[in-house]
């Protein structure tokens, strides 16, 4: 068991989402940045989807009742006993340790995973907070969270290499989008000011969407507003005033503000770790270069989770200017 | 003339029969949403209906567009047989604490209260499909001699079970949550119940009849359904 001793700010159990539900109504909920939480994950030795702490901005400071296997992800001071310890990278905590994650010096979200994760009661089949539907609440000070069970020996001291972090401190970030499906509701000029415009996050973002501010989308004569249609993660919709809006994780369903794109499902992180006043970016691209780069990625990702497994061997390599990460099979003996 | 197919991202299709919102386009939607759902297609990951189109939501790891847009267009021919839904019965206090806007309504269409609740409680609506919140219903085929504008300044709260007129459309908020539609009454059921499979009471398809009550039945029922928590 965990307790929770100080919560700075919004702090949440999240796992990869509720899927099958959202002709009901239910938002799929889920990690804000699925490849920084499934890497916690990881290094953990869990599978990527399982329940862990979510905070904003700001880490929790916790204390393990019970020994435990930890990991937190994101570019943050953390500390053990007061101690300092890396971030990316697992421990060991005895009955009594004390955890503290700091501010995170860039990004938005970052994340606390325990191997064997958040125990916890699944509601319609995922452990997500979603509070507006009573899909579990804000974690406060003073809770105690159950973890469930694991085995714990050789899954500290799993270490993720700088070169596999994602960086989110670049200043300008691009976002790649799937243009339409009512691109009719655009003028040409419209969607030509979409994408080659920067548009600066803004303090009216959660995670039910972000709010933009930048220079203003035109609409055709046809309006801005169209019969309410669903939407997903990533949808970008622009409301009458030409302010895109994003919509993250817990959007609601279906919406009636015409939709110029989605951002591609690599790109979500991005978009979620993207502070108010940061600035975005957004690029079209064709509708299997999304695909293809999502490929890539979960592969990417497989082979972080089989390194972090011992399964791999992972090599710097040099080619021109770049300094890449290439994975080889550990040999048996 | 067939639907439209178009991406949304990288992982969902929306399929639009056009800007109408009726019940034959809407009949459309849900026969072609219950055709994908029961072809068992293994990229398939929910379907998402609404008033004249719908998303499928698919993975795009075990399938590309190409091939979830081919198998959708196979079921177009399909046959739509109807379905009617489930009848509910949704019983309502009209008016007084639970019903704020009633008179409102009312003065606005030159009508009595009582007259309001007649005509409200009369026909029986369609549940075009869930969204905005979970276990919202939108429904279909209000009377309008008892539309009304909504609120000039919404609501910061109103309870879970009210309903409301805005425009053209009643429904029922199934959640405690700010809202600007005029309310005229409460129902005592649980429009969403997370402990529930399925949580909510009301499905796309369905059909509902409100049926005025009294203020010791809602009390009743409400114990029944809500068993003890608070308002």
């Amino acid at each position: 068991m965990i307790e929770l001793l100080e919560v700075p700010s919004p702090l949440t159990v999240q796992d990869s989402g509720r899927a099958g539900y959202r002709k009901l109504g239910v938002p799929v909920s889920g990690f804000m940045d699925d490849y920084s939480a499934r890497i916690a994950n990881y290094l953990v030795g869990n599978p990527g989807g399982t329940p862990l702490l979510e905070f904003l901005l700001r880490g929790p400071t916790i204390r393990f009742n019970a020994s435990s296997v930890f990991a937190v992800a994101g570019d943050v001071d953390v500390s053990l006993n007061g101690t300092p310890i890396e971030p990316w990278k697992s421990y060991w905590a005895k009955r009594g340790d004390v955890l503290k994650a700091g501010t995170l010096k860039s990004g938005l979200y970052g994340y606390v995973a325990f191997a064997g994760g958040i125990k916890c009661e699944a509601l319609l089949g995922s452990c997500s907070t979603y509070p507006r539907a009573g899909l579990g609440g804000p974690l406060k000070a003073g809770d105690r969270l159950n973890l469930g069970y694991a085995m714990l020996s050789g899954k500290e001291g799993r270490y993720l290499p700088r070169e596999l972090r994602p960086d989110y401190s670049l200043r300008k970030k691009t976002v790649r989008v799937l243009l339409g499906p009512n691109l009719d509701r655009f003028t040409k000029k419209g969607i030509e000011t979409f994408l080659n415009s920067e548009y600066k996050v803004t303090a009216e973002s959660d995670r039910m969407g972000y709010r933009l501010d930048g220079p203003v989308v035109e609409h055709s004569e046809k309006g801005a507003d169209i019969v309410t249609e669903p939407l997903l993660p990533g949808t970008v919709q622009v409301p009458a005033g030409g302010k895109p809006i994003v919509m993250m994780r817990d959007a609601q369903t279906t919406g009636g503000y015409a939709k110029i794109g989605t951002v591609i499902t690599v790109d979500l992180p991005v978009v979620a770790q993207s502070r108010p006043g940061e600035r975005l970016r957004f690029e079209a691209v064709g509708v299997e270069d999304g695909r293809e780069l999502l490929v890539k990625r979960e592969r990417a990702l497989m082979a972080i989770r089989d390194f972090l497994d011992g399964k791999l061997r992972a090599y710097r390599i040099k080619t021109g200017e770049e300094e890449l990460v290439a994975f080889a099979k550990v040999e048996k003996e | 003339m067939g639907p439209v197919i178009k991406p949304l991202g990288d992982s969902a299709l929306l399929i639009s029969f056009g800007e109408a919102i009726d019940e034959e386009t809407n009949g459309r939607v849900h026969a072609l949403a219950r055709a994908i759902e029961g072809a068992n297609f293994e990229w398939l990951v929910e379907v998402v209906p609404a008033y004249s189109s719908l998303a499928v939501i698919y993975d795009p790891l075990m399938a590309g567009l190409e091939e979830v847009e081919g198998a959708i267009e196979t079921l177009f021919g399909v046959p739509q047989v109807s379905s009617e839904g489930r009848l509910v019965e949704v019983p309502v206090l009209y008016g007084g604490a639970h019903g704020p806007d009633i008179e409102f309504v009312a003065r606005h269409n030159g009508l009595s209260v009582d007259d309001v609740v007649d005509i409200h409680s009369k026909p029986t609506y369609r549940v075009y499909f869930l969204g905005f919140l979970p276990g919202f219903a939108y429904l279909g085929g209000m009377d309008g001699r008892i539309a009304a504008p909504r609120l000039e300044r919404p609501r910061l709260r109103v309870p879970a079970g009210s309903v409301g007129i805005a425009g053209n459309q009643t429904g029922i908020y199934p959640l405690e949550s700010p809202g600007g539609w005029r309310i005229i009454g409460r129902t005592p059921l649980r429009l969403f119940n997370p402990g529930k499979e399925p949580p909510t009471l009301l499905r796309p398809g369905d059909r509902v009849r409100f049926r005025p009550i009294d203020g010791s039945e809602f009390v009743e029922l409400y114990e029944r359904e809500w068993g003890g928590e608070d308002d």
